[in-house]
């Protein structure tokens, strides 16, 4: 049976949200219980540019595989009648 | 400024003596132990790179390859964000009426008690094992007669001087209600 990549991609995106997801409450958490000093705005803003870059970087190499491809998961059976009946 | 920090239900005339966290060493260990997890794949594929290919270089071993990638330092990179966050969020304060711990666990889970200066009894400092003692951090606990027996200010730079403060904070209360209650008398 032939199964796309592409399916690895949508689990990659699932987890991707996962992080988002994460992220937000953190960030959240920071702001909502934490003090706004200038050291805590510099803390969450590079985290958000580190992010970007990791994100960029992988969408650069990402962006360059064929996600159309398909992959051999069980080998397929096929029947002859080997009596010519 | 130190006033701005969000404090649960503050009271009247209260004001900020002090406010402690762990020692930055307890935060810089837990990001240099993410950044040690987040070598470890790039000397794993160093040293086995060609063999993993040689097993798994099928149509699938790249794009495996990629998006496990930056699954990996993605969520490192939150780990360590989290660490920050723990870090940042695990507050003990000293007000001039009462003491306040405030204990980020996970992420939807946050702890909340406070004790009045006046039920504190007994303040004791300990900096125990080798970094504890070098760096000077450790922990104070505050005993007290309400429903949560011990305060414990954890891993904090120099309990011996928060120790100290808080016991004269807690002496210079307890005088001035003395004083209060007696005037009422």
């Amino acid at each position: 049976m032939d199964v796309s990549i592409s399916i690895f991609y949508y689990i990659y995106l699932v987890f991707v949200g996962f992080f988002l997801f994460f992220t937000f409450f953190n960030a959240y958490h920071l702001v909502r219980f934490g003090f706004l000093s200038l050291g805590n705005i510099t803390v969450i803003i590079f985290y958000i540019v580190v992010t970007a870059l990791i994100l960029s970087i992988s969408w650069g190499y990402i962006s360059q595989i064929d996600w159309q491809q398909s992959f051999y998961v069980a080998p397929q059976f096929q029947f002859h009648n080997i009596n010519g009946l | 400024m130190m006033i701005k920090f969000f404090i649960p239900h503050r009271l009247e005339g209260e004001k900020i003596i002090m406010l402690t966290r762990r020692d930055p060493f307890i935060m810089l260990t837990r990001i240099a132990s993410w950044v040690v997890v987040g070598i470890l794949p790039l000397l794993f594929y160093w040293l086995l790179g060609d063999t993993l290919q040689s097993i798994f270089g099928g149509v699938t071993y790249q794009p495996i390859l990629v998006l496990f990638t930056s699954l990996f330092y993605l969520y490192i990179w939150l780990f360590a964000f989290v660490s920050y966050v723990n870090y940042y969020l695990d507050v003990w304060i000293i007000t001039n009426q009462r003491i306040i711990d405030m204990e980020q666990r996970g992420l939807f889970a946050r702890i909340v008690s406070e004790q009045r200066l006046d039920k504190i009894q007994d303040i004791t400092a300990e900096s125990k094992g080798f970094f504890p003692t070098v760096l000077n951090y450790g922990e104070v606990y505050a005993q007290t007669a309400g429903e949560k027996e011990r305060f414990v200010f954890k891993q904090v730079p120099e309990p011996y001087t928060i120790a100290k403060k808080l016991g004269d904070v807690v002496h210079d209360y307890k005088k001035a209600h003395l004083y209060t209650d007696n005037l009422r008398k």
